[in-house]
């Protein structure tokens, strides 16, 4: 009997399954899941107060008013949600890539790179999402945007390509750790310049925003994809083809993932 | 197809190392270094297992029996030869060739660590997409062979060593692989646990006709599951034949260990076949009183020594 029908259906239904019981297990244990759930809050509360304390006192920057900068910071949370909840056992790859671990992703009859990421979700990534979807709406209300089916289509797709920008830069760091010892640090600093995502990259010049668009495209993470929502008329051809850009560093980020699968040697046994 | 479950010729796997050298300076030149040294892990190994047979696949530290086992699992890409298993190339279709083996690796859990056993079975069932028939005979098979309802529960965090290695082993033939590799299945296990899983092996074996790859440093193992063997030292193979023939050179070879009256150890090694033990016991101690005793065993890296020593082949 040929097996052949490994398709998305399958792959959605064993991750749905992982999942399940991922969440039971962490169910039971209840003190873990209470104190990184406020840990996460504490954070996002901690990140925003700063906001409010920076952003209250300049009235624009750059021609962006408070409201769309505290509309940005928030596409900015939402969109690195994904990256958070579905993708964190990248923070993990290096440490089972040195210890060897990493092998028994390579006996079973399916995509490593799903089998290794579908083994961790991070349930703390949720608080970070509410808190966003709160911001969001209370920017989109003072800014007076209009809400319609089409608009809310467009805000969703734009989100998932904000977020496939963040996967794919997370991924991609944590691929280094097949060549590299240092690969944590990269991780790091990487993680580190989602930072810059809640600023509109227009205040960034010359080099700085070449790279922040093309090498590490963290202005694809809020500024590209949110200008199709604040400034319809008026949108540069970057945020238009963002989506297939998204696709397109996920992808490769995935073939470099993929392709240090391949050419790391599982030395030690 | 034939009757072969692995077929390997004039396998090889080279690995380039890089040629580091001392110091700051030295390490600064490494990183644009193109200094690479071949060292070859797999040398030539001519390898043909049969549907059904269990082996042993032996040798010393670092003599490449992993390497061996990562090629025929499809994980490492062999540097020159042929290798089919199952009648499929591993590196080139890995996916496929993982459908019809089971893989225990040393100390390292493959379930999900959070999860009780059962529900590993089942998400296993999913992966590999076998029939609930097929899985709930599977089961049936395992309660007859060994008590598993105490483990089934269990998450896996949870289990001692022995259950871990227990619970891997039996998820490894839950898809009833063609092939199931087994890297050191009953190291650091007490003996019963070491009986136990050794049962559930043949048990399996013979029901189910699976081909089993045995790595192992446990003459205890190889004795009680296989019939024949394979050495491999520094990347080639040096010995494949029966066990019986093994046997019948190194079952004669013990070492004596004698405590003396100052508390040292003393070693010999005895071919029983041409020396008398006793006699070797009561000389010694007419030159010096005895305290204690103790007959080991040869070990595997004794018998490879031998072997590569060519006193036999």
């Amino acid at each position: 009997m040929e097996k052949n029908k490994r398709g998305l259906g399958f792959y959605l239904r064993i991750y749905r399954k992982v999942l399940v019981q991922d969440l039971k297990s962490k169910m039971s244990y209840r003190a873990d899941f209470v104190i990184s759930t406020i840990g996460m809050i504490m954070t996002n509360l901690a990140g925003f107060i700063t906001f409010l304390i920076l952003f209250g006192k300049f009235p624009s920057i750059n021609g962006w008013d408070y409201h769309h900068m505290l509309f940005l910071y928030a596409f900015s949370l939402i969109a690195l949600t994904p990256v958070q909840c579905f993708f964190d056992n990248n923070w993990n790859l290096r440490f089972m890539v040195q210890s060897g671990d990493f092998i028994k992703y390579c006996f079973r009859p399916i995509n490593v790179f799903f089998y290794f990421i579908s083994e961790v979700f991070d349930v703390k990534g949720l608080g970070q999402l509410a808190f966003g979807v709160g911001t969001l709406v209370y920017a989109w209300n003072k800014i007076g945007l209009v809400v319609s089916v089409p608009i809310i289509l467009k805000l969703l797709l734009y989100l998932l390509t904000a977020s496939l920008f963040m996967i794919a830069i997370m991924n991609a760091a944590a691929a280094t750790c097949f060549w590299i010892q240092g690969s944590g640090y990269v991780m790091v600093i990487m993680f580190r310049f989602k930072d810059f995502a809640k600023y509109p990259a227009s205040i960034f010049s010359g080099i700085f925003r070449v790279i922040f668009t093309f090498v590490i495209p963290i202005a694809f993470v809020a500024y590209y994809p949110s200008l199709v929502l604040l400034d319809p008329g008026n949108v540069p051809l970057l945020s238009w083809i963002s989506p297939a850009l998204g696709i397109l560093f996920f992808y490769l980020s995935y073939k470099f993932w993929m392709l240090g699968v391949r050419r790391y040697d599982f030395t030690g046994s | 197809m034939g009757n072969e479950a692995i077929v390997m010729k004039d396998l090889c796997k080279d690995f380039k190392v890089l040629n580091r050298h001392e110091g700051l300076k030295g390490s600064i030149r490494d990183l644009f270094s193109r200094d690479y040294k071949t060292v070859s892990a797999v040398r030539n190994v001519d390898l043909t297992v049969n549907k059904g047979e269990m082996i042993g696949y032996l040798g010393p530290n670092g003599a490449g029996k992993s390497t061996t086992i990562k090629m025929m699992t499809g994980v490492l890409e062999p540097t020159s030869g042929e290798i089919l298993v199952n009648g499929v190339v591993p590196y080139i279709n890995r996916k496929k060739n993982c459908e019809n083996i089971g893989v225990v690796f040393g100390q390292r859990s493959q379930l999900w660590w959070s999860l009780p056993l059962i529900e590993s079975f089942k998400l296993l069932r999913d992966i590999y997409m076998v029939s609930e028939k097929d899985y709930q005979d599977m089961l049936e098979l395992y309660r007859s062979l060994v008590d598993i309802e105490p483990i089934l529960h269990k998450p896996v965090r949870q289990m001692s060593l022995g259950q871990r290695t227990l619970s891997d082993i039996l998820a490894a033939f839950l898809h009833n692989p063609d092939i199931v590799f087994l890297d050191e299945p009953t190291i650091g296990l007490d003996v019963s646990m070491k009986a136990k899983i050794r049962s559930l092996i043949a048990g399996l074996n013979e029901q189910k006709n699976t081909t089993v790859i045995l790595t192992t440093h446990d003459m205890g193992d190889v004795d009680a599951l296989c019939k024949r063997i394979v050495i491999i030292d520094k990347g080639q193979k040096i010995y494949d034949n029966d066990i019986e023939h093994l046997k019948s050179y190194f079952g004669s070879y013990r070492t004596l260990r004698l405590k003396l009256d100052d508390d040292t150890w003393e070693e010999t090694l005895i071919d029983e076949s041409k020396t008398d033990i006793m006699e070797v016991i009561n000389r010694a101690d007419r030159q010096k009183k005895i305290r204690d005793i103790e007959l080991i065993e040869i070990s595997t890296e004794e018998v490879i020594k031998k072997i590569y020593e060519g006193e036999a082949s």
